[in-house]
């Protein structure tokens, strides 16, 4: 399939949209989102929302920056994986592990950008000492510019090598394709590890167990799984909180007996 | 010293300009332009016509800051109502560099450890199957949840003073740790369904009375405990990263090649 030029426009300017929010704070610079919107640019969302969906769960726990390592950037499944998979024709966990090698780039890409940034944010203080409030306020917004058109260059860059893209996969040979795939399915398990490794603590063993068990053996969809957390939930927050009330108030006995 | 200048539309506009603070991020002094740039309607309003003391406002706020951006308006809230009774600069900068840290630590566990994984796993497992209301209820859950964070924390730095802080952090435990509980059960149960590993391995076994039977290994596992292969490699890598604090970039590198090798070895399909 190729892309036009008009949906490689669309495709740079809604991963600039996407990376500024990224400092915005509003969870567009996530793959879920990033490849939904590339899978309705291409005209096949449905290829778009798998990948975002498996993307999504093996770079859930790279939001997270863990002890100075620069985890790979959602860019590479959101943008150039969901691509990959809509062009191409590979399926979505090929793609994913295709794409790993430009998600950890993009980080150092983004590593440099903030550097950038940090160059022509300085005008901001030289402003406010000559008493410019309006470029100090113009400055004091030009890293989220930055980024927004970093993000647009690397959205175009993508969509624009998408034919390249296309012939180098077609030369991977049937093993090697084989063995990305059984990879890909393989890699949401680093990104599950990396968020059970902050969430989890001893107390919530049990909670492991009951997702393992509803899942596994039940068969329950993701919604009932946690529909059926909440109430347990619940039942261990209330009794907490009635096992706290009870424990104060033999105390307050045991002193009125003193 | 102005006073009483800002009424409560200030406060909420100043919490929601929380969207604006990492506009101007850099590694000199990260937040701190944008903190500035938060508050630089409020401070305009308070110092009408004095130039003079607005950029001295301003520049007193361009120091070091880092926090997190869902729960930075309760800072810049109590900070207002400080500067609007007087309180001397160097006390309402005490307690703005007091508060950054505990903050960021509860704003970053409950968006970024609860929240996110939270809507992001329920999200991904309707994306999978091919529902838009997948990326539409993250996004929207995401954002919705967010901005009545920023409005709420806004609201009770405004009304509730420096007091407050020790009773915020209890009520957000209370709710993170019932969040955690259902995200750490979602989480575990979508682990082991979106992780794929079989194993194609067969044997043939002669069966008492001369027949032969081909017995699959993987039913035999899954006889054992269903999605047992699945769990036995995220608990490795949860071993990777917690004992041996392997990278990501490690990780990732190692997964590729296992999945590869395993592959060509027909080990795995």
């Amino acid at each position: 399939m190729q892309i036009t030029m008009f949906q490689a426009v669309l495709i740079a300017l809604w991963t600039g949209v996407c990376l500024a929010g990224m400092l915005l704070g509003i969870y567009t610079n996530r793959c879920l989102v990033m490849a939904t919107g590339v899978g309705l640019i291409l005209g096949d969302p449905v290829t778009g929302l798998a990948m975002g969906a498996v993307g999504e769960l093996a770079f859930m726990g790279y939001g997270v920056s863990q002890g100075g390592s620069i985890p790979p950037n959602h860019m590479g499944p959101g943008i150039v994986g969901a691509i990959m998979a809509i062009t191409a024709g590979v399926s979505v966990e090929t793609a994913l592990a295709l794409s790993i090698p430009f998600a950890v780039g993009f980080q150092f890409v983004l590593t440099a950008t903030y550097t950038f940034a940090t160059t022509l944010t300085g005008a901001a203080t030289r402003a406010l000492e000559k008493k410019n409030f309006r470029m100090f306020r113009l400055a004091a917004n030009l890293t989220v510019w930055v980024f927004f058109i970093v993000g647009c260059l690397i959205g175009l860059a993508a969509a624009l090598s998408a034919s390249g893209l296309e012939a180098v996969i077609n030369l991977i040979p049937a093993w090697l394709s084989t063995g990305l795939t059984v990879a890909g399915k393989m890699l949401p398990a680093v990104g599950f590890a990396m968020i059970l490794n902050v969430m989890a603590k001893k107390e919530l063993i049990p909670f492991v167990l009951l997702g393992y068990v509803l899942v596994s053996y039940l068969g329950l969809g993701t919604m009932a799984v946690a529909i059926t957390a909440t109430a347990v939930a619940l039942i261990v927050f209330f009794n907490q909180n009635k096992g706290g009330v009870a424990a104060e108030d033999e105390e307050v006995v045991f002193e009125d007996g003193i | 010293m102005a006073s009483n200048v800002l009424t409560k539309s200030d406060y909420i506009k100043t919490s929601l300009r929380a969207y604006f603070i990492q506009n101007g991020f850099n590694y000199g002094n990260y937040q701190g332009l944008g903190y500035a740039n938060m508050l630089y309607p409020a401070l305009r309003k308070m110092y009408k016509d004095d130039d003079d003391a607005l950029q001295a406002a301003l520049q007193e706020n361009l120091d070091f800051y880092n926090t997190n951006i869902h729960f930075v308006p309760f800072i810049t809230s109590l900070h207002l109502v400080m500067l609007e009774n007087g309180t001397p600069n160097s006390e309402i900068r005490n307690i703005k560099m007091a508060l950054m840290g505990p903050l960021a630590g509860i704003g970053d566990s409950l968006s970024q450890f609860v929240l996110a994984p939270l809507l992001g796993t329920i999200g991904a497992s309707l994306a999978y199957e091919g529902l838009m209301m997948g990326p539409i209820i993250y996004l929207l859950g995401m954002n919705i949840v967010l901005l009545l964070v920023k409005l709420m924390s806004g609201m009770l730095g405004y009304n509730l003073g420096t007091s407050i802080i020790g009773t915020l952090t209890s009520q957000i435990e209370k709710i993170s740790r019932v969040a955690s509980m259902i995200g750490v059960t979602v989480i575990a149960g979508l682990a082991v369904s979106f992780v794929k590993i079989t194993t194609p391995i067969q044997y043939v076994a002669s069966v008492p009375g001369g027949g032969e039977q081909v017995v699959s290994l993987q039913s035999m596992i899954d006889a054992i405990a269903p999605n047992l292969l699945p769990c036995l490699f995220v608990g490795l890598v949860f071993y990777l990263i917690k004992v041996k604090k392997w990278t990501t970039v490690k990780l990732v590198c190692m997964t590729i090649l296992l999945g590869i090798l395993l592959s060509v070895l027909h080990l795995v399909a």
